[in-house]
């Protein structure tokens, strides 16, 4: 049987997916002569080619050969890209991508939601059509070699580069305050990510002292595994830590946004085109969160604990704050906006609980508020379009004029407020169940950083979101028909109602919410393993790491299997089991108490050994 | 198969959304009644299987009691799984019938309900159906749960059904309001729910109810160590919370009277029968634990028995039919929770039993005059309406006597089964409770009854003449009625000498529930002959009074209300707690939100313009050298780039 993984495909595919969009936003950039309709099949069409190669690129992530190990990074590929010649520490900065467990997901939620924010914007965007569709290409392309770096100097320069397109989409085809907007946004993060760019440069050269890595060898590299190995061989003292951590931090914070770091979200939101909004939300704020996963919590692991309760009252005070501000927001736009800096505080607050399902939790999160977050900016862009304003005040009623728009809205609403089936609600309660037994994960020497305390004002979180949310609803949907002054702008081509193409654009995302709800299963599975490999067991002392998971007591033991506690009549007779079809019964599993627990021995980890 | 009882509404509900919508629209219902009426199908002979298994074996009845797993869901830990299961024995069968009847009752009498005097289906005609489908799917897999994630999964899908349900007349800004409230105050509700839930995962690191309750039999914790009483109590009064949001106790009673916005059948179906019993069921089905701390069970049946009075009262002044109803509705189910707290389980369950016969036919009868005096629902406005709708009046006043608890009809006998296991328990001072707002029942209840049926004819404007109902809407009363004279008699044994033991929990009803509450020991017999002869004569008592009041001498109500003035006004204005709720929440709370957004605007983004100030005074300094261009830029980074570099390497 041929694997794809072993031909050619399997070895260049992450450079297609990155540099596809990168050439062709080049070639774009070239076609003056371009008709703004073959410039937007041209994007489109690169865009879904692109995501045609994620999924390949998925597929062979997913189909694993009999007999090998699977590695903690696949579809890896590598090659020098800056090397000096020094006879005692040769400079090797490499080309070198591959994904595992957590970059795929974000991988293909970026690349799912480019293309659509590409098609979203074919109404929005009236002029310089070229540069528009060219910027958006070469930010795909940046923010999908961010996700798939594995060397820390590549992950910066994407990290980095995706600023430069986003600013000048915000700049130009921003609202009415852009130019503002695009500074702050601009300086801010900028201004962050120079800490981090300082941290990165430590990190190398101090992993340049070093004899690390298999070769035993001094290299000065940025290579992300050899940067893990210096925290593990305890090349890092807590102290330089607590500096290399605040670096991260102040790149990564403001990315996310963290409270109080984040007012410049909801300016750059709010002025952003449709598609600017969409990216922004969906994806460049998650280059922060997968920022501390990938870097500050596996490099920095005991500063990370010792830090964590900080980050975890600002993460809760974000939450509250968020949705508070929130509430109280006129603009749609920037109400949707400051929703995220709730969000994005329940992401990392799972994160930091290190308990594996607060992690699974917020990776999810990261995907599941790119898809209903992103879905809310491209339906708000569409009311936008319409009646030219996005002030709750003048509008209402909409779902008597929009019933499809309604549709869509009401959905994705639900989904950010974390209903129970739909894609929302899976991470919010994998997050607060983290957080919440964030201590008890206990491994003999390790307890989680955070605890009660965290999860019961976080989970105020669910109450809040749904006020302000409900409460957005209610102003534009529900009530009596109001439009603003000058009504409906029939002159932009677009019916009352959605046309097939926002239908068209939205659906998907409405699909993934619903699968994510109801299946996350696979999702799961694929990040588990590397959450567990690449994040946990870096944090956790070694020597603990070999023993049990879960320690149970005899006593403990005795009492679970204490049968007929129940309630159960004991006299009659055992052989009639109809109560439950036949069907039915091929799908009970034997629940001599579930999974939750087990023979110590069972519990340990192939990584962990 | 019982996957299939949630699933087949839920495919209904999808089918209207996809193909309803075209050309059939005005048949859309048949896409959910059919479905329905599979479902209902299915939960016959679950119930069955359910009733020969508990008969027949221990085997049957020990898997029953286990959760099947449908699929693994998401991940709690390494190698563990949170399921979605299900888990069936007798109190999913009759919650699954209960919440089954009276959906394809109410369907049914949708058909009629949701046209004009024309036949013509009104607008959103299909949407109702597909929400009302949405409703079964969810209700039904809140009671199939097997664990407590599945458990919150339905009960939030029916606080979202119910949201939509309230707000489907979504222009009118009353229904808009109280569609929202319903949601928010159920999430209140829900914060201390998930957060019961959470605790009860990281006190036993299981969420399946078997596992659970095995464990705190067993009175240990996940590590093994004896479980303390304070963490069973917390546990069961987070859980609580959800119950008093779903099932509107006090104080978070406020958003059922609101809901009463919705459509009726939807009051009927979600807002009386069915969902907000959801609370009940789970006090009921998690009682394990509740009975574990006798602190808790205390506080619920507080509760129960103060909300009971509290809306009785309240009932006492209103004049909206379908907000009586619902007050009374409160009322019930506030004896329900004394029921809970006074471990009587079983009749609990019975009386949510009755309950959903009588106050569905309740609210049913008075959509249908709602229906007839297109859309006036004020008792004051009309009345007389004895004589034009026969069908309504007659089944109306059996729902009513079955309400106030009239001898021989249903709720008299799960009525009076509370209150005396109220008095048999350790709390008899919550019976009297109880035997007081029994009064008042009988009292409001025919007050409206007198208001709106008897007397001289009167219409409100715009009706002509008041015309009896279809046969859609007319044949679901008939069948409620039956039910609210008949299901009564499930939980009463007549054997061993006639009425023995009456109002002990002893009747078919209970002995198959016996599954799951245990059998109750015996008590001494005869109590109950005295508590049903004043049972009855405090019914009688209360229709008496409100004959006299409302139809020998109509002045008096009026004197009343004149001399205890202030009481009246605060009974009307229900205890004025929306307002207080108003003042000392929602609006502080709204305050902070807009605190917040100032506090961004000015002082963190001010803290950053001061931060500023130092790179714009250093540039401001440096422009001499560096005129903007670009190259300074440039250069810049990159004379810092070498300097850092240099520095490094001087370190090494």
């Amino acid at each position: 049987m041929l694997y794809l993984a072993d031909t050619w495909l399997g070895d260049h595919i992450l450079s297609i997916v990155i540099f596809l969009p990168i050439i062709a936003a080049a070639m774009l950039f070239s076609r003056t002569a371009w008709q703004p309709e073959s410039i937007r099949r041209f994007a489109l069409g690169i865009s879904l080619l692109t995501l045609l190669f994620a999924v390949l690129a998925l597929l062979i992530y997913v189909s694993d050969r009999p007999g090998i190990a699977p590695a903690e990074w696949r579809l890896v590929e590598r090659s020098d890209w800056l090397v000096g010649e020094d006879d005692q520490v040769p400079l090797r900065i490499q080309y070198y991508v591959g994904v595992d467990g957590i970059g795929l997901p974000l991988l293909l939620l970026t690349a799912l939601l480019t293309p659509l924010a590409i098609w979203g914007s074919f109404s929005g965007i009236q002029d310089r059509h070229r540069e528009y569709y060219a910027l958006m290409l070469l930010l795909h392309g940046a923010m999908l070699g961010v996700f798939c770096a594995r060397d820390l100097l590549l992950f910066y320069v994407f990290f980095e580069f995706t600023l430069i397109p986003l600013y000048f989409l915000i700049g130009i085809w921003g609202g009415s305050q852009r130019q503002k907007a695009a500074d702050m946004f601009f300086i801010y993060t900028l201004s962050g990510s120079m800490l981090t760019f300082a941290g990165v440069l430590f990190l190398g050269w101090k992993a340049s002292l070093l004899p690390i890595g298999p070769d035993g060898l001094r290299v000065f590299t940025f290579e992300l595994d050899r940067l893990y190995q210096l925290a593990a061989d305890g090349h890092l003292s807590l102290n330089t830590q607590w500096w290399l951590f605040i670096a991260f931090f102040a790149g990564f914070a403001i990315k996310v946004p963290l409270f109080p770091l984040h007012t410049w979200l909801p300016l750059a939101h709010t002025e952003a085109p449709t598609a600017g909004s969409v990216i922004l939300a969906a994806v460049l704020l998650k280059l922060g969160t997968y920022g501390f996963l990938r870097l500050s919590l596996p490099m920095l692991p005991e500063a990370s604990i010792a830090l964590a309760p900080i980050i975890g009252v600002l993460a809760v005070a974000g939450i509250i704050y968020g949705a508070l501000a929130a509430w109280v927001q006129r603009d749609i736009k920037k109400l949707v906006a400051y929703s995220s800096v709730s969000h994005l505080g329940f992401c990392l607050l799972g994160m930091f609980s290190l308990h594996l399902a607060g992690l699974t939790g917020s990776v999810l999160y990261m995907v599941n508020h790119g898809l209903s977050t992103g879905a809310l900016f491209l339906v708000v862009g569409m009311i936008y379009e319409r009646y030219h304003t996005r002030e709750m005040d003048h509008l209402g009623g909409l779902a008597r004029q929009m019933p499809i728009m309604a549709f869509f809205l009401i959905l994705f609403a639900l989904s950010s407020i974390g209903l129970p089936g739909l894609n929302g609600f899976v991470s919010e309660f994998l997050v607060l169940l983290g957080t919440f037994n964030s201590e008890k994960f206990v491994l003999p020497g390790f307890k989680g950083p955070l605890g009660i305390a965290f999860a019961v004002p976080a989970a105020s979180g669910i109450l809040l979101g749904a006020i302000y949310m409900l409460y957005m609803v209610g102003r534009v949907l529900f009530g009596p028909v109001k439009e603003p002054g000058h009504g409906f702008d029939s002159s932009t081509g677009l019916t009352r109602d959605l046309t097939p193409r926002e239908i068209g654009v939205l659906t998907p995302l409405a699909i993934g919410c619903i699968l994510l709800g109801v299946y996350p299963k696979p999702a799961i599975e694929i990040m588990e393993p590397a959450l567990d490999r690449a994040v946990l067991a870096r944090m956790v002392p070694q020597e603990s790491a070999s023993l049990a998971r879960y320690d149970l007591s005899d006593k403990h033991k005795q009492a679970v299997e204490l049968d007929g506690a129940y309630p159960v009549d004991s006299h009659a007779d055992a052989s009639n089991l109809d109560a439950i079809s036949q069907s039915d019964r091929q799908h009970r599993m034997p629940v001599h108490l579930q999974p939750e627990i087990r023979n110590p021995s069972t519990t340990r980890r192939e990584v962990l050994r | 198969m019982a996957i299939l009882i949630p699933l087949l509404p839920l495919a209904g509900a999808a089918l209207v959304g996809l193909i309803g919508l075209r050309g059939l629209r005005a048949r859309s219902h048949w896409l959910v009644i059919l479905p329905v009426a599979a479902s209902l199908y299915l939960a016959v002979q679950l119930y069955f299987q359910v009733q020969a298994s508990t008969q027949a074996c221990a085997h049957g009845v020990r898997q029953m009691f286990e959760s099947f797993t449908i699929y693994q869901w998401m991940l709690a830990g390494p190698d563990s799984w949170l399921n979605v299961s299900f888990r069936v024995d007798p109190l999913t069968c009759v919650m699954l019938l209960t919440v089954l009847i009276v959906s394809f009752l109410v369907i049914i009498y949708s058909v009629g309900y949701m046209r004009d005097h024309h036949g013509h289906a009104e607008r959103g005609y299909e949407r109702f159906f597909a929400f009302l489908a949405i409703f079964v799917f969810s209700m039904c897999t809140l009671v199939l749960a097997g664990n407590f994630l599945v458990l919150y999964v339905g009960w939030e899908l029916v606080g979202l059904s119910s949201y939509l349900l309230i707000g489907f007349y979504y222009q009118r800004p009353a229904a808009a309001a109280a569609a929202k409230k319903a949601f928010l105050v159920n999430r209140i509700g829900d914060f201390g729910f998930g957060l019961g839930i959470l605790l009860i995962y990281y006190t036993f690191g299981t969420l399946e109810y078997a596992n659970v309750f095995r464990m705190i039999q067993a009175g240990v914790t996940v590590e093994g160590v004896p479980l303390e009483s304070a963490r069973v109590t917390t546990i069961a009064l987070l859980l609580f919370c959800g119950a008093m949001g779903k099932s509107a106790q006090l104080p978070l009673h406020v958003w059922l009277p609101d809901a009463m916005e919705g459509p009726t059948p939807v009051s009927a179906l979600i807002h009386a029968a069915t969902m907000v019993t959801a609370g009940v069921y789970m006090v009921a089905r998690c009682h394990i634990i509740f009975a574990a701390s006798p602190y808790a069970m205390w506080i619920v049946a507080t509760i129960g028995a103060a909300t009971a009075l509290f809306a009785a009262t309240i009932a006492l002044t209103q004049f909206d039919m379908k907000r009586i109803l619902a007050y009374s509705t409160l009322s019930q189910l506030g004896y329900m929770f004394l029921a809970l707290g006074v471990s009587a389980f079983d009749s609990a369950i019975f009386h949510l039993f009755t309950h959903a016969f009588f106050k569905a036919l309740l609210f049913l009868g008075a959509g249908s005059v709602m229906h007839a005096m297109a859309g006036e629902i004020d008792v004051r406005r009309f009345g007389g309406l004895r004589k034009s709708m026969p069908i309504t009046h007659a089944t109306f006043l059996i729902g009513g006597l079955a309400l106030a608890g009239f001898p021989f009809l249903a709720g008299f006998w799960s009525k009076d089964e509370i209150i005396h296991a109220a008095f048999e328990s350790d709390m008899p001072w919550l019976a009297w409770v109880a035997v007081v707002t029994a009064w008042l029942t009988a009292f409001y209840t025919f007050r409206m009854i007198y208001m709106a049926f008897y007397g001289r004819e009167r219409l409100p404007e715009g009706v002509e003449h008041a015309h009896e109902s279809g046969a859609w809407m007319s044949l679901p009363l008939v069948i409620l009625s039956i039910g609210a004279i008949g299901a009564g008699y499930l939980g009463v044994t007549i054997h061993r000498g006639g009425f023995a033991g009456i109002f002990e929990p002893h009747g078919a009803f209970h002995d198959f529930l016996s599954r799951n509450f245990g059998r109750p020991e015996v008590s001494h017999e005869g109590g109950g002959h005295l508590l049903m002869y004043v049972s009855s004569l405090i019914a009688l008592w209360g229709i008496a009074t409100a004959w006299y009041f409302y139809r020998r001498r109509p002045t008096i109500p009026m004197a009343i209300a004149l001399v205890a003035g202030p009481v009246y006004r605060l009974l009307y204005h229900k205890y004025y707690v929306d307002e207080v709720y108003d003042r000392v929440f929602v609006r502080p709370l709204r305050k902070v939100g807009e605190i917040c957004y100032d506090l961004d605007r000015y002082l963190i983004n001010g803290v950053l313009w001061l931060i500023t100030l130092v790179p714009r005074g250093i540039g401001f300094g440096l422009r001499r050298w560096q005129q903007g261009a670009m190259q300074g830029y440039a250069l810049g980074m990159v004379v810092g780039l070498v300097v850092v570099l240099w520095w490094m390497l001087m370190t090494t």
